[in-house]
């Protein structure tokens, strides 16, 4: 029994990972949502990871991701790497290269210095990967900072805390036009500023399949990763770190350092989605950081099944694609619905009705429905309700749930 | 500002000796057995206050914690930063001018009595059935909205009270339904991790409001004139003037302007703070719910229903906000995204106050108050000090909860 649920459950991660890879040739017009889509899911897996796994219901997740795509768009913006010193910016040596900061000071430097710089000197971007890695490290401090200054802080404080430090970040961004641009948008390069090309076949920058398969890349390695963590030790400790603290410390968990590590790794993988997104969809603005979007990730992962990372991923691809869907109007007799705001008004009672019945999720029980192969139906709830069936087979201590005091 | 460096070394120097006497003064205390409750807290402002010379007398001498200390080192870390500010920009209105700081202060203190009015909503909330309830914007907001739809476009020849009154009724309902389809199961054991839930289930409460009333109304900017019209009166008259009344304004002592809406506002929230004091305090049913916030199990063996004073508490709490929205609907124009910021004022407020605490909420709403109109005031650029205004009160925030997560009037945890 236990070695046929094992295929299932590799057969189901074969066949969803090829249903993914093979997408693009399915709706190969719709791969702008489809890549936006894979985004959500990151987060929203991410987030579940976080909050339905270690209980620390952060909100400041999108700001990670804004982190992320931030620290790229502006390591994009402002730093060149040149073969010649310019004599006129901020600039530090590396070897025969220089690293070259074109600060607000300062913002037409490179431009002016060009004219004295030998022929045949080169100026370059850092490429993507590197802004994307520089990204997800600072991502990772904000995690590790943020991690160590929540430590005290439980459920609603910890909720309130991690939503002013989100703020106070968007309004930062928001509030520093010359830097960032403000609420107009950073404008990011894209993903491949040569182009692509796959076999023989030449993409340009501006087709979207390249950066479905690295956003697709990104994805399946996160959420290994993110398998890969919950099965081990640190799952193990970071669930019961939620279920009680003090009774995991007693028992010996590094209460401190396991919170500190989770928010750091899901700070990481924000982070990596959010420079990633950036890179694709080529402007920023501090809108990707608000409230409202938030509350899309938390209602994705709610929704597919807070405590299951496949639930919350496949809940969040679902939603968006049928939000995406639902944007053309309704026409019902003489009402016109207009339906770019009702389907969130639907989106947002399906959370509310979600978590009021189904605190599993909606995506999640089906997920465990094919993956147990009917042994789920044998649980100890099952057994209580006939006791009298196999008596001398329950548990001792399986008295149904501890009474509330 | 003319010589900016001076106030940010000022600020640095500041924010540095405040971490570092927040972080060694607390092992001081506890390396020479002494009680080191809130010894951070003390530590930092000493620090600011002070810097390293006070850090050092204080390690030294150790003395036990008083409000005190604490106060006048606060005062004092207070007094670095505005005189370094007056060094800094010599020429800004509010270093210059005293009419315009007292303005700002006092229209600091009317709008953030109805902020404080609406945190208490908040805070009876938490103080009852233990949650925060991240839709109090939305209720806010919906206030507004049905003041504007009763004065403005169903019944315009009635008396704009009656709207406020009707936001009232409409935001109690509200609260009462939403508590007894999605609270109330909480208490009877139906949902498993009720503190997770109720922070989400209301956040996608606050979704759902706020989408709801987009589509229903539109995101066009609503405007509701002012309520009333004051006679005018100058008193005395001719120079000197104690209170001077034009229709759309109020100035006392010729310095200190207010717009009457905003006046009309503070009388309102007045008025609901005293009625919900006696309410509180002289009634049945209010004693009943204190009774309820204090022991849950004593106020039931006494014969008080908890499951209906929570209906009734987050009913109340909801009213609260919605009666500010309708009071403050007159004086900014109303968007359904307007609960926003309405709802993370009301959060620093109920945390710097002191969670469950009623003063606290109160004197939190007035000390958000005027810091948000010196800080929209003050800041030099001003553009900068629009964008910047969300976020002195989230500085806040997160100093309290990192300093003193207890607030001023909080109970201990």
């Amino acid at each position: 029994m236990r070695k046929n649920i094992r295929t299932l459950k590799l057969l189901t991660w074969i066949l969803g990972t090829g249903f993914l890879i093979l997408l693009p040739f399915l709706i190969p017009t719709r791969m702008h949502v489809a890549v936006i889509a894979l985004y959500y899911a990151i987060l929203a897996s991410s987030w579940a990871l976080l909050a339905g796994y270690g209980g620390q219901f952060s909100f400041a997740h999108m700001a990670f991701a804004g982190i992320g795509a931030y620290t790229a768009g502006l390591i994009g913006k402002f730093i060149r790497i040149t073969s010649a010193p310019t004599g006129a910016c901020t600039e530090f040596s590396l070897g025969n290269w220089w690293l070259v900061i074109q600060d607000t000071a300062s913002p037409t430097c490179l431009e002016s210095a060009k004219a004295t710089m030998p022929l045949g000197t080169l100026i370059i971007k850092l490429p993507p990967w590197l802004d994307i890695t520089m990204g997800i490290l600072v991502g990772g401090l904000f995690g590790l900072l943020i991690g160590a200054l929540v430590l005290r802080l439980r459920r609603t404080y910890l909720a309130l805390f991690t939503i002013a430090f989100a703020e106070i970040l968007r309004t930062v961004i928001n509030a520093e036009r010359d830097v960032t641009g403000g609420p107009g948008g950073l404008k990011v390069a894209p993903l491949f500023p040569n182009g692509a090309s796959i076999g023989n076949h030449t993409f340009s920058p501006a087709d979207k399949l390249p950066s479905y398969f690295v956003m697709l890349a990104l994805f399946l390695l996160v959420m290994a990763l993110m398998y890969w963590l919950a099965g081990s030790r640190f799952g193990l400790f970071i669930r019961s770190i939620r279920e009680d603290e003090e009774a995991a410390a007693s028992l010996g968990v590094d209460v401190v350092r396991y919170k500190i590590l989770l928010f750091t790794v899901t700070a990481m993988i924000a982070a990596a989605a959010g420079g990633v997104y950036a890179h694709f969809v080529r402007v920023i603005a501090p809108n990707m950081m608000v409230i409202k979007e938030m509350s899309i990730v938390i209602a994705m992962a709610v929704i597919g099944g807070m405590e299951s990372l496949l639930g919350a991923a496949i809940g969040a691809i679902l939603i968006e694609f049928a939000l995406e869907q639902l944007r053309s109007n309704i026409t019902v007799g003489p009402f016109t619905l207009n339906m770019a705001d009702w389907r969130l008004v639907v989106f947002g009672g399906l959370l509310m009705l979600t978590l009021r019945f189904w605190g599993n999720g909606l995506i999640y029980p089906i997920i465990q429905r094919i993956t147990r192969g009917g042994v789920g139906e044998e649980t100890v709830a099952k057994r209580l309700q006939q006791p009298a069936a196999n008596d001398s087979s329950s548990l001792p201590d399986a008295e149904g749930p501890e009474s509330v005091p | 500002m003319t010589h900016p460096s001076i106030f940010w070394y000022t600020l640095l120097w500041l924010i540095l000796w405040g971490a570092i006497g927040a972080l060694i003064t607390p092992r001081v205390y506890a390396r020479k057995d002494k009680f080191t409750h809130q010894t951070a807290l003390l530590g930092s402002f000493i620090g600011a206050a002070l810097g390293p010379i006070g850090l050092i007398l204080l390690w030294i001498f150790t003395p036990q914690l008083t409000a005190k200390w604490l106060l006048g080192s606060g005062l004092i870390a207070l007094f670095w930063l505005a005189l370094a500010f007056a060094k800094a920009a010599p020429e800004n209105l509010c270093v210059t001018s005293g009419s315009f700081v007292a303005t700002q202060i006092a229209n600091g203190l009317v709008i953030g009595s109805i902020y404080g009015l609406m945190a208490l909503g908040l805070t009876l909330i938490f103080s009852i059935l233990g949650i925060v309830s991240f839709a109090h914007g939305e209720f806010y907001m919906l206030g507004g909205m049905v003041t504007y739809y009763f004065t403005q476009v169903w019944f315009p020849d009635l008396s704009p009270l009656l709207g406020v009154a009707a936001a009232a009724l409409f935001t109690f309902l509200l609260g009462a339904l939403f508590e007894l389809l999605f609270l109330r199961p909480m208490i009877t054991g139906q949902i498993e991790r009720p503190g997770e839930y109720a922070i989400l289930v209301t956040f996608g409460l606050a979704f759902f409001l706020q989408y709801t009333t987009l589509s229903l109304v539109g995101a066009s900017p609503k405007k509701v004139p002012r309520f009333f019209d004051y006679p005018k009166i100058t008193v005395p008259s001719g120079t000197g003037e104690i209170i001077k009344i034009t229709p759309g304004n109020l100035t006392f002592f010729d310095t200190i302007s207010i717009s009457s809406p905003r006046f009309t506002a503070l009388i309102i929230a007045l008025i609901l703070l005293f009625a919900l004091l006696y309410f509180l305090y002289k009634t049945w049913t209010g004693k009943a719910l204190r009774a309820v916030s204090q022991d849950r199990q004593a106020a039931a063996v006494t014969g008080i229903n908890p499951k209906r004073m929570n209906t009734l508490a987050f009913a109340l709490g909801g009213m609260l906000a919605g009666i500010s929205g309708a009071s403050l609907v007159q004086v900014f124009s109303w968007v359904p995204w307007v609960g926003i910021p309405a709802s993370s004022r009301s959060f620093v407020i109920i945390v710097l106050g002191g969670m469950g605490s009623l003063p606290g909420a109160f004197i939190g709403g007035l000390i958000l108050g005027v810091v948000e109109a010196l800080g929209a005031g003050c800041v030099p650029d001003p553009h900068r000090a629009a964008a910047y205004l969300p976020a002195y009160g989230m500085i806040i925030l997160v100093l309290v909860l990192l300093l003193k997560p207890t607030g001023l009037f909080g109970r201990e945890l």
